[in-house]
């Protein structure tokens, strides 16, 4: 390699991994039409006893430990990586379970893959626990207006600037504001309960910042839905739509994705 | 136009959110920290605001 690079690149290439799958799984098949996070290198197996890692060639130039930590901050090549992994995973999962791994897993060998499986041998009971399911994201927004615009009904403020209307309105400002917090911790408790109860499993996320997401956040769930479920999962959504709309609510619903919410090891709630 | 920008944004936050801080965490010989993936939402609020300044236009003209 005769490219000039700066003094601490890395030079050779690391093995990406995407996810894992039943070894029983890991058929050509599985993976047609799946493009590598790394136009170098294709989308292959390396399998182990009974689980296989879906994995591609990487340069480790671009995502070696120090290059992969200073190309996060690149929207451009976050946003063509991210959408690279998750591409190659929903390929997997319409034709078999499986675990997703978080972005930037990267061992130097094929044979440190191998190893990685036999340690993380348990990943099989995860599989067959994921068997026929997918992750609905849902999330719910609450537009400050329109739940003041519920809430009042048909009530007129009280016009002017006297000393009396002030004191009225700063009133009502308080009873709104108190009204909304005691609607916001009911309502996400509620929604997220029913929408469990049409779920196998499910996690209430915290809710995200307004600079982040744009709103007032007011749930942010993930919920793992038997595939032969889904439409009844999606009446429970919008069931909830019809009664909290009024509110001023709105759902928001996403995937199926890969059970990214469902693979970890934490205690069950 | 930006009915789909905001779409696509929704879409991109909802893909970070998951693909960087969930899924099997495993140590590979190259992993990311948590403080890796902290960061990244600072880049991502960058990326999503460069991104609706374009659909925007310049505002005043050639700047």
């Amino acid at each position: 390699v005769s490219d000039a690079v700066t003094p601490r690149a890395e030079t050779g290439s690391g093995w990406y991994v995407y996810g894992v799958v039943p070894a029983a799984a890991a058929s050509d098949e599985l993976l047609t039409g799946t493009t590598a996070i790394d136009a170098s290198g294709a989308v292959a197996f390396v399998a182990d006893g009974e689980l296989a890692a879906i994995t591609s060639v990487v340069p480790l130039a671009e995502f070696g430990e120090a290059a992969i930590k200073q190309n996060l901050h690149d929207g451009v090549w976050l946003e063509q990586k991210v959408t690279g992994h998750e591409a190659v995973l929903e390929t997997a999962l319409a034709r078999a379970p499986l675990v997703p791994f978080r972005f930037g897993t990267i061992y130097r060998g094929e044979e440190q893959v191998r190893q990685m499986l036999r340690a993380n041998a348990y990943l099989s009971e995860t599989l067959q626990r994921l068997r026929g399911t997918v992750e609905l994201g849902v999330k719910a927004f609450l537009d400050p207006e329109e739940f003041e615009r519920g809430q009042l009904g048909d009530a007129s403020e009280e016009p002017g600037d006297s000393g009396r209307a002030y004191l009225l309105r700063k009133q009502r400002d308080r009873q709104l504001a108190e009204a909304r917090a005691a609607f916001t911790a009911v309502f996400a408790q509620e929604s997220h309960d029913r929408l469990a109860a049409a779920a196998e499993d499910a996690r209430a996320n915290p809710v995200q910042r307004p600079e982040v997401s744009g709103g007032e956040m007011i749930l942010n769930g993930a919920y793992l839905v038997r595939s032969d479920r889904e439409e009844a999962f999606r009446t429970a959504l919008a069931t909830l739509q019809s009664i909290n709309q009024p509110e001023g609510v709105r759902y928001e619903l996403t995937g199926p994705w890969p059970p990214y919410n469902f693979v970890d090891v934490e205690p069950e709630q | 136009m930006s009915k789909q920008l905001a779409q696509h944004e929704v879409t991109l936050l909802e893909l970070v959110d998951r693909v960087l801080n969930k899924g099997v965490v495993l140590t590979g010989d190259i992993t990311l920290s948590v403080a890796d993936v902290d960061l990244v939402y600072v880049g991502l609020r960058v990326l999503l605001a460069s991104v609706a300044t374009l659909e925007e236009g310049p505002a005043d003209g050639g700047r």
